[in-house]
């Protein structure tokens, strides 16, 4: 009995620290205020936040999962043409090539073309998110991403909302998928439960048990 | 009765076993149905005071080329055709969809607003096997048996909406 | 009219009787413990990778420049429930894993590799060394920047083979000097379907060989199956259908709940050849490997270290030639058997970890635990038999 305990214990705290909580690994927090991680989380800012993208963000940055694209790409008429053939996502080599003058032009000017923010929101998280786009020096130094957003933490966040909006299904979907989780996890325990049962009754009756 | 029960709890797994298959068969099955983005193309706008007069655009619709057809004001055609169910549908509209695709074969028609050969009037041509359609679909001469498929369709303005019910309702 | 259909197709195939014998007649010990069941949920979780996985190459691009938005938008967010059957392959192919060290575990406690079972050993090896390779070359299909930067690191390795040598195979692996189209394209071909064809062929052999050389007993005693065996259907099936229950009930949880862990945030950027990320190493089931190569201060010396490991787990069967069977039954055997487990979780969980000298001190110390258990099994052995000669043959 107490190998069994020991052994059991063993895996799951070994599973837990690899799969959930690696207390022996600490990667960087980033501190955000409650009141902005809830504008984050909030549907209701979706809307103004991609009208503060526009503004503020669509100079340098694309998001393509939006079919947003930088002010000199969402300029340039060939870009029409592209999106009736391609549908919502136009794929990364033809765009890169069809809108190369543009891109390198930004590449020129920042050292580099500004990443796309279609997946950012999952890639780094809100936290990470709200202290770079604030202070992107700190950071991190060097870096070519100037603080067009200083000091300005709410609509810093309403940003973010609608980044997360690109990254992440809408709540109804999240609603749906969180109800067929529970379903299913349901589903298996009881079959589960009832397969033993159903067992025991037969082997009773084989004499077997 | 023991006999009734294991029998009773038999079946109740074997029922849930049969919903469980469902379960996991629903989801798989479903990611075959066409996606919000593919049920979106299902709808094309064309803008027919881009288009100039006398001539015909092709677009996609639902993966098929589409002729928009833009004839001028006081169009006049007295070609003779085989059929004349399409201008029947048609007569009127200055503006409309054909499905482009020839009712013989496939191929793809061209439109030959200078006629062709001994047709000195507008008609498609289909350079595959020498189908001629006049300029509504209905077919005149050559292999093809019907005239072209004419898709649903919506004039709004100078919006003609492929795909939308309107002033045709459905397919032909 | 069921039963109609079914004595039709038994008159032409003859499957009742082999439900009959592999089934009912097929005689099983009563006290299979609960770890038994490893395999049969190995077997679901392969069964789970292979479905989830048809789908998933109907919409995955093997190009480099569409890959990362055809699993991120395409699968993720464009094809209903594709991101359910992608979430399943991703955690499904950890659960698989996870089991499978849980399963060669379990064999190694018992002493499941013992004659007359060396073979099923031997192929069991050569299932996890496919299935290493299996989840190497899936994961680099999404190609962001883990996926990316973990095969350069992986394809870096063979390089510590001194002089040309090393250096070849590298780029015979990346086919280029660096990892493009060519390298995406043949890992791509190798994941979806030769390696799993492999994979089914090695498994079926297993499952032949687990069958033709019967199943061990926890006490290390074999049976006498005619007296004491239970049925299998339905003392096993019965059993173990309610464990693969739990199983998947779990599994589901991490599927619908927890995919962090085995969707890193970070490989949600896509590859970029410029910038490495600040932290790169292998998935979870390479780690171990991976401390012990970086541990050893000589490369070269590293490298036959890990795979001085794998050989020794070839060949466990003739390292451990004791008569006395199960950790249960051999006090020493099971001290060392501790050693081992504690070893390999402490290898692996290092090397998440940064590699400082402490780190690197105790990579050190638990790669020489990980190997005192295969040395110790020969010393072992021979102080068992001592003990089995002076109990005149008594293997109790």
């Amino acid at each position: 009995m107490i190998k069994v305990v020991f052994f059991t214990l063993l895996a799951l705290i070994f599973f837990y620290i690899i799969w959930v909580n690696n207390v022996f690994a600490p990667h960087e927090t980033y501190e955000m205020p409650m009141q902005y991680k809830k504008i984050v989380e909030d549907e209701r800012y979706v809307k103004e936040g991609k009208q503060l993208f526009e503004q503020n963000c669509q100079a340098c940055h694309s998001v393509r999962y939006d079919a947003v694209y930088p002010s000199a790409v969402q300029a340039n008429p060939n870009l029409k043409a592209l999106q009736e053939q391609y549908g919502k996502v136009l794929p990364k080599d033809v765009y890169e090539s069809t809108f190369y003058t543009e891109l390198s032009q930004l590449k020129e000017s920042l050292g580099k073309v500004p990443p796309d923010l279609s997946t950012m929101y999952i890639a780094r998280g809100k936290e990470y998110l709200f202290n770079f786009i604030l202070e992107p020096q700190k950071v991190i130094p060097g870096t070519s991403m100037p603080p067009v957003m200083a000091g300005r933490p709410e609509d810093t966040a309403k940003i973010i909302s609608y980044l997360r909006s690109v990254s992440e299904p809408p709540p109804s979907e999240k609603a749906k998928r969180t109800l067929m989780g529970i379903v299913t996890i349901a589903y298996l325990i009881i079959m589960g439960i009832l397969l033993w049962v159903w067992r025991g009754k037969i082997l009773k009756r084989m004499g077997l048990h | 009765m023991e006999a009734s029960r294991r029998d009773f709890m038999g079946l109740a797994i074997g029922g849930l076993g049969v919903v469980g298959v469902v379960g996991v068969l629903y989801p798989i099955i479903k990611t075959l149905a066409p996606s919000a983005a593919s049920l979106a193309g299902a709808k094309v706008e064309v803008d027919i005071s881009q288009i100039p007069e006398g001539n015909v655009r092709v677009v996609s619709w639902k993966g098929k080329p589409v002729f928009v057809v833009h004839l001028p004001a006081n169009f006049q055609w007295n070609g003779t055709t085989k059929e004349d169910k399409n201008r029947k549908l048609l007569e009127g509209h200055n503006a409309y969809a054909l499905i482009a695709v020839c009712t013989h074969l496939g191929c793809i028609p061209l439109w030959k607003p200078q006629g062709e050969a001994e047709y000195k009037y507008p008609v498609f041509h289909c350079p595959c096997h020498g189908g001629i359609y006049s300029p509504w679909g209905d077919n005149i001469a050559g292999p093809p048996p019907m005239p072209l498929h004419i898709p649903p369709q919506n004039l709004q303005g100078n919006k003609l909406v492929i795909g939308e019910p309107g002033f045709i309702k459905e397919q032909t | 009219m069921l039963g109609r259909i079914g004595r039709w197709i038994d008159e032409r195939a003859h499957i009742s009787g082999l439900w009959q014998s592999q089934m009912v007649d097929y005689k099983v010990p009563k006290n299979l413990t609960f770890p038994y069941a490893f395999g049969i949920m190995a077997l679901v979780a392969f069964a789970i990778q292979i479905i989830s996985g048809i789908f998933l190459t109907m919409y995955y691009q093997p190009n480099v420049h569409t890959a990362f938005d055809s699993v991120n938008y395409t699968i993720m967010k464009e094809v209903p429930f594709m991101w359910l059957i992608r979430q399943v392959h991703a955690a499904g192919a950890n659960f698989f894993l996870a089991i499978v060290y849980l399963h060669i575990f379990t064999g190694i406690y018992y002493n499941a590799y013992k004659k007359p079972r060396e073979l099923t050993w031997i192929v069991g090896f050569f299932i996890y060394f496919v299935l290493l390779m299996t989840a190497l070359s899936g994961y680099l299909l999404p190609w962001g920047q883990l996926s990316y930067w973990g095969m350069v690191v992986t394809t870096e390795i063979p390089t510590a083979i001194p002089g040309a040598l090393g250096e070849t195979i590298s780029v015979w692996m990346k086919g280029g000097y660096e990892l493009g189209q060519i390298t995406l394209g043949r890992f791509f071909g190798l994941h979806i379907w030769l390696l799993p064809l492999i994979l089914l062929g090695l498994v079926g052999f297993h499952l032949y060989l687990v069958r033709a050389a019967g199943i061990s007993n926890p006490e290390g005693v074999e049976i006498d199956k005619k007296k004491e065996g239970v049925p299998f259907h339905p003392y096993i099936t019965l059993k173990e259908g309610a464990y693969v229950m739990g199983y998947l009930a779990v599994f589901f949880f991490f599927v619908f709940f927890y995919m962090h862990h085995f969707l890193p945030p970070d490989n949600f950027e896509p590859a970029n050849p410029f910038k490495t990320p600040p932290h790169i190493a292998p998935e979870w089931y390479l780690l171990g490997f991976y401390t012990i190569f970086r541990s050893i201060p000589s490369k070269f010396l590293g490298f036959i270290a890990f795979n001085l490991v794998l050989l020794l787990l070839l060949l466990l069967p003739f390292l451990d030639f004791s008569p006395y069977r199960s950790a249960r039954r051999r006090p020493l055997f099971f001290v060392m058997y501790i050693v081992l487990i504690i070893s390999a979780m402490a290898l692996t969980i290092l090397g998440t970890m940064p590699p400082t000298p402490t780190n690197a001190m105790l990579g050190l110390v638990f790669t020489a635990g990980l190997f005192s258990f295969f040395l110790s099994l020969p010393i072992i052995s021979i102080v068992e038999w001592g003990w089995y000669k002076a109990r005149g043959g008594d293997k109790t």
